[in-house]
């Protein structure tokens, strides 16, 4: 074996040119996939992540019916036990209670409906960006303050800043009036222009009451360290409450459902582009492989003739042709893996980023990271090997047919 | 002389080629995909381009824009314009503009008998819409508004839906009218309209100009001009002419209205080029390689010309001249199949429904349009061509340095 | 033309209570002009009255006592009296304009046109429901389609068609008024002519002199189970009402 092996390697640099160019074209490509598949999925990544941490989480536990039609009544009835329980249990990375509900909000001139949130201004930043994206004055103090914080466009409709008072009036949870007059005290902008136009956010304490909630919420909101986790977080919260049928826990797929298309419409393109490259790559260099066999026909005649065996030298030629395509290979992984690296402790942006996903209403975004995945590092490398290496076998397979005499006569 | 020598290296050139077929014909499978691959890779993200462009335009916004200085922040009916005056109507009917109406349009409320939702009433002149926006195109169902005293409603086709109503039905109205009351009538549905995006066929409902001043008391107003030119760019002097007519109110242009589509197609633009860098280097190394083979096998014969006489440059210029020649067939091939591919097969677009959540949240519409422009084209066929001639290069720069006589002894 | 609950909606009920002098000629019974000729009745009448309204849904049940005061069809002002909590919140209501007033935040909020479809005081009822005017009844075609009996009495059934223009998103309301014009059932339909809500009458008294509907229940026909119920406790008719009953400081600070 061990012959065989030093035979193809040396095969390989008997034309160190064509060898080198071949393995090039390879690496290339190779670092081309290695590098575009951990990163185009880090950017999904980052954009799920930027449209979940604003807002709506990593996961949320409501009651069943909730996410369709939020009605007021349907609330979780022991929310706050349950909150402490899923906190205390120190698993996940926030944990935080929300109500919500549809309201008429009215500064002195103008009245706009609002959808005002109830919150745990202590956790909520665990759960969302918005108390750290407040742009004028400051976020909420206390679970029972009487506060309010609203989106900037709905600030600048209602025509208010902060200091000013407004009135909040909607249904409560009885069907009686929910009435209330709360100070602005900060203003945020989010990015995102549904936040910003509609949303507003109290202390949940002050909410139950105006609300006539008593202890219940609408939703519990859970995010885990970092989006990859999020299966398992999900896997988790389910097994916690799988003695509960009056509760369901809601991913991201559900809280963002057309983000998931979205990704699914990129990948398929970007699959179909990368498949055809492959077949460019491997087009451009059949050639090599072509001509590395036919032009040593006479060779094989001989070594025939003195007695190996067809499959023998098929098995030399494919080795040969194995060992050209690790070359690139490897080049390419070690080109990409440098490139992975830099990008993982950089991140990345291109320039017109932030412009493109405002256009696409994601709030505001940041760098992109690899997705340090194993099956996205051998997606790329694995195909182009399996690719290049049929693509060599084509010209082998009629080594078995040469006959002794006729090949050494070939020119 | 210089035209017999070309003609002669031509013709070596071309037979050259033709003596391996085989090889010849990879390789050129190779370029030709390459440039397929980039002609089809522009047309694709053109065809997105102009669909987003277009829907900007066509949505209502048009080239150029006029109305109230406060409209955009807040389209109230308080912040209305008057009718064009003559300075005005001298500018807008001035020739330049192929297409200008004028609107209402207004926040409004639309109740069906189960349903009530937020939208935009648009009162229209529909003769004057053809040509400038998506409602000028003509209905799904039903029919189109007639006139500007029309006093059906036209509304989208899933918004029928959630309205769980149909055409022939009535549905009311209502909205805030001059002197702050509410004002309210019910509607026909005369037509159901359809367009890319859910979102607009939720968002606008269409009836008369006339009929929608007289329900809000708006006798001689309107709350926006909208018109189209002859070329999409260039359109500043036209702005200028309009801001000169009517100082007191804003014109604006497509850019200025919708920023980010600009910044969007920049950034489009920057990745198209880089992508044909990509496309090209994976064809250059099996380009060089074929070269390199070429000039390689033909050591004995290289040398024996130089021997009897022709000048190292000659031989450059044979090989260059059968790279030329290869890369030539290359790009009409890739170039001809592109275009049977765009505007044969493809012609109607691919067909992205499976993926419409998807799609929707990329604010585009389910069907993915190829559009070819010429200066993509050329930009593809010199790039390819140029850089293809560079890349063979080095073989010819190799072939000219081979000595007779080592060349002919050798090999 | 009917939909107006509360506070209008009694008053009219009152009216249509009204022992009319009016002869009525055995054949031609002109449907329109039994309802014009109520209205015409009614517009210059004024009323006090106290009554409990509830809220009944599957899960929990909400009843609260409230007073109003009309005057002609274009003003009324209705106040809660009981519960505690909901006591003092108040709705007045001019021409087609509404306010409302909640004592929690002591302030008075103008209603937005957006606003108008929510639920009035929590109830089945919208606030565009209450603020109706008769005015609307010029905007149908009225028929009588058929005459009924009822224990004594002889009851009118009444077909209301909604003219083309009309604010109406009905296809047809059907309306049963007893021949002392005390409404018993009211039915809206949608364009497809399917029953979508009912306010049905189930007791009918004497009160203030008048014979009114008593009781009476608004129930969405698909979910039966969820209705709002209007009892009246008390009422008086004809009286003397302060100009300043309807104004927006009174329904901050009552002093009426």
């Amino acid at each position: 074996m061990g012959i065989v092996f030093r035979l193809a390697w040396r095969n390989l640099w008997r034309n160190r040119r064509r060898t080198w160019l071949t393995a090039g074209a390879i690496a290339f490509s190779t670092t081309l996939l290695f590098a575009w598949v951990p990163i185009q999925f880090g950017a999904y990544d980052m954009m799920i992540n930027a449209s979940l941490e604003v807002f709506p989480g990593h996961a949320q536990i409501q009651r069943p019916g909730y996410l369709a039609k939020p009605k007021i009544q349907n609330a979780i009835t022991d929310a706050e036990l349950l909150t402490k329980s899923l906190r205390d249990s120190n698993q996940y990375a926030g944990v935080s209670a929300r109500a919500q509900s549809f309201v008429l909000l009215s500064s002195g001139s103008r009245s706009y409906g609002s959808q005002v949130v109830g919150v745990e201004p202590e956790y909520e930043g665990g759960t969302s960006t918005i108390p750290t994206l407040v742009k004028q004055g400051r976020y909420l103090s206390g679970i029972d303050a009487q506060e309010i914080v609203v989106g900037s466009a709905l600030a600048r409709n209602l025509k208010i800043t902060v200091g000013d008072e407004v009135i909040l009036l909607g249904s409560s949870k009885d069907g009686s009036v929910a009435a209330a007059i709360l100070p602005v005290v900060g203003i945020f902008k989010s990015g995102s222009n549904d936040l910003d136009r509609f949303f507003s956010e109290i202390p949940l304490r002050t909410f139950q009451e105006i609300f006539a909630m008593g202890n219940t919420a609408h939703s519990i909101t859970v995010t885990s360290r970092n989006i990859e986790q999020q299966p398992q977080l999900l896997a988790q919260l389910t097994r916690a409450l799988v003695k509960r049928d009056d509760v369901v826990v809601l991913g991201w797929e559900e809280l963002i459902p057309g983000m998931k298309e979205a990704i699914q419409v990129d990948k398929t393109g970007g699959f179909i582009f990368l498949s055809i490259l492959i077949a460019i790559v491997v087009f451009s260099i059949l050639n090599t492989f072509l001509v590395s066999v036919l032009e040593r026909i006479r060779e094989f005649g001989l070594m025939l003739a003195l007695g190996s065996r067809p499959k023998q030298i098929a098995g030399l030629m494919m080795l040969e042709s194995g060992l050209l395509t690790l070359l690139g290979l490897i080049i390419g992984v070690v080109i990409g893996s440098a490139l992975v690296y830099w990008a993982n402790a950089v991140g990345l942006v291109y320039p017109g980023m932030e412009e493109l996903v405002e256009q696409f209403g994601l709030p505001s975004l940041s760098r992109i990271y690899p997705q340090i995945k194993l099956f996205n590092f051998l997606l790329g490398p694995v195909a182009i090997f399996i690719c290049t290496n049929l693509a060599a076998w084509i010209p082998i397979l009629r080594i078995r047919k040469l006959e002794p005499v006729a090949a050494m006569r070939t020119i | 002389m210089i035209a017999s020598s070309l003609s002669l290296l031509g013709t070596l050139g071309w037979r050259n080629l033709w003596r391996h077929p085989r090889r010849t014909l990879i390789i050129l499978f190779a370029i030709t995909l390459g440039v397929w691959f980039m002609v089809i890779s522009a047309a694709m993200m053109i065809g997105l381009i102009e669909q987003q462009l277009n829907d900007t335009i066509f949505n209502l916004t048009g080239h150029a824009q006029i109305h109230h200085p406060k409209f955009r922040d807040d389209p109230a009916v308080e912040h209305s314009m008057p009718l064009p005056n003559k300075k005005l109507l001298e500018t807008l009917d001035g020739g330049e503009v192929t297409q200008w109406s004028a609107r209402v349009r207004l926040p409004a409320i639309v109740m069906s008998e189960r349903e009530s939702r937020g939208v935009t009433l648009v009162g229209i002149d529909p003769t004057r819409e053809i040509g400038l926006s998506f409602i000028g195109n003509p209905v799904v169902e039903g029919r189109s508004l007639e006139s500007v005293e029309d006093n059906g409603i036209v509304i989208g086709q899933r918004m029928a839906e959630k309205l769980e109503t149909r055409i022939g039905k009535r549905i009311v109205i209502m909205l805030q009218d001059k002197t702050s009351e509410v004002a309210d009538r019910g509607f026909r549905i005369v037509g159901l309209f359809k367009a890319e995006l859910e979102a607009t066929e939720t968002a606008y409902v269409f009836t008369g100009l006339s009929t929608a001043q007289t329900l809000v008391g708006m006798a001689n107003e309107i709350s926006e001009i909208s018109l189209v030119t002859r070329s999409r760019e260039k359109l500043d002097p036209l702005v200028a002419r309009l801001r000169k007519a009517t100082p007191q109110f804003e014109s604006l242009s497509w850019q200025e209205l919708e920023p980010l589509v600009v910044t969007a197609m920049a950034v489009y633009e920057n990745f198209i080029f880089i992508w044909y860098l990509i496309i090209f280097v994976a064809m250059a190394f099996g380009l060089t390689n074929t070269m390199l083979m070429a000039v390689f096998e033909r050591t004995r014969e290289i040398g024996l010309l130089q021997a009897l006489g022709m000048r190292p440059r000659f031989i450059v210029g044979q090989v260059m001249l059968e790279s030329l020649i290869l890369l030539f067939l290359g790009v009409l091939l890739g170039n001809l199949i592109g275009w049977l591919t765009t505007d044969i097969i493809l012609r109607d677009g691919v067909d992205l429904s499976a993926f419409a959540r998807g799609t929707e949240q990329f604010k585009i519409g389910s069907t993915m349009y190829f559009i070819w422009r010429l200066e993509d084209l050329l930009t593809i066929d010199v790039l390819v061509i140029v850089l293809g001639l560079l890349a063979s290069l080095y073989p010819a720069v190799k072939a000219a340095r081979y000595v007779p006589v080592e060349a002919i002894a050798g090999n | 033309m009917l939909r107006k609950p509360a506070a209008t909606a009694i008053a009219f009920f009152f009216i249509c209570s009204l022992n009319l002098s009016l002869p009525l000629p055995a054949q031609a019974i002109d449907a329109g002009a039994i309802i014009q000729a109520a209205m015409d009745q009614w517009r210059g009448t004024t009323s006090h009255s106290i009554m409990s309204m509830t809220i009944h849904r599957p899960d929990w049940q909400r009843t609260m006592t409230m007073k109003a005061w009309t005057a002609g069809d274009t003003e009324s002002l209705v106040r809660v009296l009981a519960p505690k909590k909901d006591a003092g919140n108040g709705t007045l209501l001019l021409d087609n304009k509404m306010w409302a007033f909640s004592p929690k935040v002591n302030r008075v909020i103008k209603i937005p046109s957006s606003m108008m479809n929510q639920s009035w005081m929590g109830s089945d009822f919208s606030n565009k429901d209450v603020a109706r005017s008769a005015d609307i009844i010029k905007q149908y075609v009225h028929t009588l389609i058929d005459t009924e009996q009822s224990d004594e009495h002889k009851v009118f059934v009444i077909q209301s068609v909604p003219k083309e223009d009309a604010p109406v998103v009905w296809g047809k309301e059907v309306l049963r008024i007893r021949e002392d014009y005390v409404l018993l059932e009211h039915t809206f339909y949608d364009q497809d002519m399917k029953p979508v809500k009912r306010i049905r009458t189930s007791t009918v008294g004497m009160m203030g002199e008048r014979m009114v509907a008593i009781e009476q229940r608004m129930v969405k026909l698909a979910t039966p189970e969820q209705y709002t119920e209007i009892k009246l406790i008390s009422a008086e008719f004809d009286i003397e009402i302060p100009l300043e009953m309807f104004t927006l400081s009174n329904l901050r600070n009552p002093r009426l």
